[in-house]
């Protein structure tokens, strides 16, 4: 088991160094991603000063915690695009290329190497961004802070990203089962960008059940923001670590059960 | 492994490297199922796809290679021992450092090899190596498959559409066609028995009437520059006797193709099945 992790280890630095080298090379593909992502990072930001020169609050939380709540989620998508996104976004076009097969024949996890084979670290600067909210956020609310908050925030952070990951690759897992995937990805589409506007303490009944249970984008940044408000009750923190564990097995089996369906490609 | 296109000899390479699970039957190589995915498994074979790259088109080959390294757990030391002993056989060596994109088609082959070659794996499967190679880079390729095969016992395992690939470095054939093995053998006696023709092209500088031939012969083409014709083979070197009274300016004798010979051993029912 340690064997197994530090070659993985080792391997996981050796595709950092290489994706670095192969950014470098093309440096629109280093940047490109920081303009992106930034845009969207500014459009959302403008919504919610647009809401809230209407609104004094959505659900029970005042702009400081809305802006908390921006900037959680903000910086999860951030780790996901620095981290995974862009490798594991590939995984559809691979198995439908056959280039899969170079994945399977190595001696090593094929989801490890595609999940850090594109580390972005043109996201970097949104990480930065992200964190420059959560402090605007937490300063704006007024929200009391102590260090037995901050690491079980931290925590869920960490929780939350397994989460985010599992939710990314299940969906792109479907791929090795269906010829196209492209209508689950725009309901993933859809259930972000909802989620991201709307913390999960505003959903009631059927929505709840959706963004809760079946597409739980709405506990990814609310647990954490609920956490550090020491609005985090035990049964909700319970059901977080529950859903991660189920979301985590699901992502396994799928994942393993998809490679031995796997069918490549003509060549 | 022979067969036309869509004969099954890429699928049969997948299922024996585990990329894919085959629908009936069992398969076992090297004691392991394949499509168990084992890693243990995993590092005692390589793969080459002639058509699938495994190498990164904007870096150098020798960012591949520290990837496979960790990938494989080579040990530094073996590592830039067998890295330098194929960059010295490839002769490779100014290659190293340059990016892939830029290199040849042979030499980017070459490299494939290493990075297959490099954990010194005991079984090298070669789905068509040489597609889309000239006839020099295809030449060198086969030497040195050839060298590996004699030099550190790797098993070769290869499919393709040449008949120089087949007959200068495999002894044993066998010849796939509808995802059915029709022969299994000896490859000079598959030679022996189902390559009955020759084809010869004859080009003239002069415009040029052969009289009536005397020999059983198909002519495929007769221009007044250019003849071909099919013969068997014992007639060959006759007819070619013959030929030469008439002064062409340029002479070949072709093998049969693949495809035809493995139509001929399927018409007959693969009588030599061994």
């Amino acid at each position: 088991m340690i064997n197994r992790i530090k070659k993985n280890s080792r391997v996981i630095r050796v595709l950092i160094g290489l994706r670095f080298q192969n950014l470098m090379m093309i440096r629109l593909g280093f940047f490109g991603p920081f303009f992106v992502d930034g845009s969207l990072f500014l459009i959302q930001l403008v919504v919610f000063q647009t809401i809230y020169t209407e609104v004094d609050r959505i659900g029970t939380w005042e702009s400081g915690e809305m802006i908390l709540y921006i900037g959680t989620f903000s910086m999860l998508n951030a780790i996901n695009m620095l981290i995974y996104f862009f490798g594991v976004i590939g995984i559809p076009d691979k198995i439908k290329s056959g280039e899969m097969d170079l994945y399977l024949t190595k001696p090593i996890s094929p989801l490890l190497r595609l999940s850090f084979e594109k580390i972005n670290l043109g996201s970097f600067p949104l990480v930065i961004m992200s964190a420059f909210i959560i402090v605007y956020g937490i300063s704006l609310g007024n929200i009391q802070l102590t260090v037995e908050k901050i690491v079980v925030y931290i925590f869920w952070m960490l929780i939350m990203s397994i989460l985010y990951y599992d939710l990314i690759v299940i969906i792109r897992s479907i791929s090795f089962f269906v010829i196209s995937n492209s209508n689950i990805t725009r309901v993933e589409e859809a259930g972000l960008e909802l989620c991201m506007q709307l913390p999960g303490i505003v959903f009631y009944g059927v929505y709840k059940f959706i963004f809760y249970c079946v597409l739980p984008y709405g506990i990814l940044a609310t647990i954490p923001v609920q956490s550090l408000l020491g609005e985090l009750k035990v049964i909700n923190a319970i059901y977080g670590i529950m859903v991660v564990a189920v979301f985590t097995v699901i992502t396994c089996v799928i994942w393993k059960r998809g490679i031995r369906h796997y069918n490549s490609a003509s060549s | 492994m022979i067969g036309p296109n869509g004969a099954g000899k890429t699928t049969l390479v997948k299922m024996l490297t585990g990329i894919i699970a085959p629908t009936s039957g069992k398969i076992s190589v090297l004691g392991y199922y394949p499509n168990d995915l084992k890693n243990e498994f995993k590092q005692q074979y390589a793969v080459v796809m002639g058509q699938k790259s495994q190498l990164f088109f904007e870096l150098t080959a020798e960012d591949t290679l520290r990837l496979f390294k960790e990938i494989y757990g080579i040990p530094e030391e073996e590592y830039q021992k067998t890295k330098n002993y194929f960059i010295n056989l490839f002769d490779l060596k100014d290659l190293m450092n340059v990016q892939v994109r830029t290199l040849s088609l042979g030499e980017r082959m070459k490299m494939e090899l290493i990075v297959a070659l490099l954990h010194n794996p005991q079984i090298i499967f070669l789905d068509e190596p040489t597609i889309g190679l000239d006839a020099v880079a295809s030449k060198q390729i086969r030497s040195f498959l050839k060298e590996i095969n004699e030099k550190r016992g790797t098993t070769i395992i290869l499919t393709s559409h040449y008949m120089d690939d087949i007959k200068t470095l495999c002894k044993r054939s066998i010849v796939i066609n509808h995802g059915c093995k029709i022969y299994d053998g000896d490859t000079e006696k598959l030679f022996e028995q189902y390559q009955k023709n020759k084809k010869i092209t004859l080009t003239f500088d002069l415009p040029t009437e052969l009289p009536e031939l005397e020999y059983e012969l198909e002519l495929i083409e007769d221009s007044p520059y250019k003849k071909v014709m099919m013969v068997s083979k014992e007639k060959t070197s006759e007819l070619l006797g013959w030929l030469m009274k008439f002064s062409p300016s340029d002479i070949s004798v072709e093998e049969e193709e693949i495809g035809t010979i493995v139509e001929r051993i399927y018409m007959e029912g693969g009588r030599a099945f061994a």
